[in-house]
């Protein structure tokens, strides 16, 4: 026994030297240096004051806000999305490989690029999307150019941009389901809908799970998206910005690390609370 | 059991080593100027960090060659590091670890703040005023007085000036003929009316005037009305009510724009859908660019007692060996000398540092751009003004522009103004005190 674990540690010890160095050193640097003040070379301990200054910052705000509304929103309408479209390709597509690839393309472009080819389908005066609502006589927003609508823009890109990811994923969950399911259900005489929610459904759930986490802590850490779209800046008077992006710009730009590291502190809390509130839930769904 | 403990002892002792090496990096070695500044008998390199890019970088790298051509013992690496903001990231990162800067670097003095107060950076009077690698004096230099001036963290000398531009009214000479504006603005107030009736005689098809630094706007706004930038400004108080209000109304009527997400407004310009705009000196380079054959613009002083003088300085890192730090300074010194000003003037549209290259036929004569004919009246007729090196001025200036684009944008798409100017005022005060 003992033999055994002495074998065990050594062969974790690169591991750990390396998680320890390179993930949770990082981490408590983080958490320390949000308790000082001064630029990078110049740190010194300075209490709960940076927390008092992002809760009182009102650009702290709107980018909490905003970053929680992209993920309650994109994720969920994302998800939803890709689960019908791969459904659809699944079930009812012929050509199944060539549409999966389509699919998939947009995951193995820069974010950058995409960002940019979707800056001037959004253009309000002469972009494409504008350009099929006025023939369709519907109203044509401004969706770079006014700060009430940066958000919205900055969420159907999202839920856009993830649907290639989701769809790959449930695919593969999709062909592993045991055909036999639906025969025996096509014996007992179930439809189409009975099948899709009592067969597919609960076998695709873990698989969703998964994919939820992983859209839900992207969600949080947007930023490329944000920079791609409004051209470097977070839209018309930082109307879009992200948790993400306030702290490069208080790191970066404005030169004060502690301001950053306590805002990525608070972001880190919320990814916490959020993951586990929705592992939380995703396991009481399981158990239906 | 045991090996468990030594390992943790182990990871312990790692951390320990990170946080020694991580804080030994406070403890920089001293700036003081070496009293004695050898001459550049070995063969040096100097690395030059940059952030210029296209026909800039183009004619900076011509410089370097033509330096090196003259200076054979010295070789000068330039290194690009994307554009202003990319540059200014990247020396605050490395501001950590001091032994990877470069020797010398473009920058704004606000971003050098805390390295001149870490004395990381060198002070360069005692190199202006050697015979070798200087010129002997301040006034042997024939740099601007006030550009000097605005290379200066908390009145010492660390930075030389080089990319240097000033903001200028640009206007469509045609457009105004066409709609009865027989005179150039030269006040705010008849930019005001002369934005008026092209909207209105254009039938709406033309925006009159343009601001492209929203930023630049209020802080010139608020300097050309007495009050200098700092945290004493009152961002609902009269004054600063005045300058909103001014633009506030043009955008609500249609007159007046502020760039979208293109971020220029030399775009709309050239597209003809603006007939004159203020912007930086330096955008002339770009209309050359867009414009189609035939389009015409002029230049003339921005309409107000003050302009802005923009555009980075090079400054000088301590770490360098006294070698270096000679070989830099005379390639600092070609830069802003009067042949390398005029080249520099002349292919990229920047404006010259140095006096003697301002008033030399040689840069008047230069028919690429319509500014050196015309920079000189322009000099004489404004009063050059800087962002000033104060705690979070630099971080404060940045923030201008999204505030100005919340307010501006509310008032264009006639929402409630007041909101985003209360909110205006509580990110500003927020910005000077971080």
């Amino acid at each position: 026994m003992k033999t055994n674990q002495k074998k065990a540690w050594f062969f974790l010890a690169p591991t750990i030297i390396f998680v320890t160095l390179f993930s949770i050193y990082p981490i408590l640097r983080a958490f320390g240096m949000s308790f000082q003040s001064g630029s990078l070379i110049d740190l010194r301990w300075t209490g709960f004051s940076n927390y008092q200054y992002i809760f009182k910052d009102p650009e702290f705000w709107l980018a909490i806000k905003n970053t929680v509304l992209y993920a309650i929103i994109s994720v969920p309408v994302g998800l939803a999305i890709s689960i019908m479209l791969a459904w659809i390709i699944f079930d009812k597509v012929k050509h199944k490989s060539f549409f999966e690839t389509t699919f998939f393309m947009p995951y193995v472009t820069s974010t950058i690029a995409i960002g940019i080819v979707f800056r001037y389908i959004f253009n309000g005066d002469y972009g494409m999307l504008n350009f099929v609502l006025r023939c369709l006589h519907l109203h044509a927003p401004d969706w770079i150019d006014d700060p009430a609508m940066s958000l919205t823009t900055i969420i159907i890109f999202g839920i856009w941009s993830s649907l290639a990811f989701n769809i790959v994923i449930l695919m593969g969950a999709l062909r592993n389901i045991d055909p036999n399911f639906y025969t025996i259900a096509d014996m007992f005489g179930a439809s189409g809908r009975d099948k899709f929610w009592r067969i597919t459904m609960p076998e695709l759930v873990p698989t969703i799970t998964f994919l939820l986490t992983m859209n839900v802590i992207g969600a949080f850490k947007i930023y490329t998206s944000v920079y791609a779209l409004f051209n470097g800046q977070a839209g018309v008077g930082n109307s879009g910005t992200t948790a993400v992006f306030y702290i490069y710009n208080k790191f970066q730009i404005v030169g004060t690390p502690g301001v950053a590291m306590a805002a990525t502190v608070v972001l880190f809390l919320i990814i916490l609370f959020a993951t586990f509130l929705q592992r939380k839930m995703m396991k009481k769904i399981g158990e239906y | 059991m045991n090996f468990g403990k030594k390992l943790a002892a182990l990871a312990v002792a790692g951390l320990a080593l990170v946080g020694t090496v991580a804080c030994s990096n406070n403890s920089n070695s001293s700036s003081s100027s070496s009293n004695k500044i050898p001459k550049v008998t070995k063969k040096t390199t100097v690395v030059f960090w940059h952030g210029m890019q296209g026909a800039q970088e183009k004619t900076l790298k011509s410089l370097a060659q033509d330096f090196e051509n003259k200076n054979p013992k010295i070789k000068i690496k330039l290194e690009q590091q994307g554009d202003y903001d990319n540059l200014q990231s990247k020396i605050t990162s490395t501001l950590q670890s001091p032994k990877n800067l470069p020797t010398i670097t473009q920058a704004y003095p606000g971003w050098l703040e805390s390295a001149a107060k870490n004395k990381m950076l060198v002070d360069l009077k005692p190199y202006i005023n050697n015979k070798d690698v200087g010129w002997g004096s301040v006034a042997a230099s024939g740099i601007k007085q006030d550009m000097l001036n605005g290379a200066q963290i908390k009145g010492t000398q660390y930075g030389i000036p080089f990319n240097k531009s000033i903001e200028v009214l640009i206007y469509n000479p045609k457009m105004l003929k066409e709609y009865g504006i027989t005179k150039v603005p030269t006040t705010m107030s008849e930019v005001k009316k002369a934005a008026q009736t092209i909207y209105q005689k254009s039938n709406r098809k033309v925006v009159g005037a343009g601001f492209d630094d929203l930023d630049n706007y209020y802080v010139l706004g608020m300097k050309n009305q007495g009050e200098n930038f700092s945290s004493k400004i009152d961002f609902t108080g009269t004054k600063s009510r005045k300058l909103l209000n001014y633009f506030i109304n043009g955008e609500k009527a249609g007159y007046f724009r502020m760039p979208g997400s293109d971020k220029y407004l030399y775009i709309p310009f050239t597209n003809q859908k603006l007939a004159m705009f203020v912007t930086s000196s330096s955008t002339e380079t770009w209309i050359k660019q867009a414009a189609k054959k035939g389009f015409t613009y002029e230049v003339a002083a921005r309409p107000s007692k003050y302009t802005m003088s923009q555009g980075t300085d090079i400054y000088m890192f301590s770490h360098a060996s006294a070698m270096q730090k000679a070989a830099a300074f005379k390639f600092m010194k070609y830069l802003s000398s009067k042949d390398g000003q005029i080249k520099w003037a002349k292919e990229t549209g920047y404006i010259p540092v140095n006096e003697t290259a301002t008033k030399s036929d040689e840069y008047k004569a230069n028919k690429d751009f319509k500014l050196p004919a015309k920079l000189e009246d322009i000099l004489n007729s404004n009063s050059l003004y800087s962002v000033p090196v104060i705690k979070d001025s630099s971080a404060t200036y940045s923030q201008l522009t999204p505030i100005m684009q919340s307010i501006l944008s509310a008032a264009q798409k006639n929402r409630n103004v007041e909101k985003a100017i209360t909110t205006g005022k509580n990110k500003f005060d927020a910005a000077w005190k971080q």
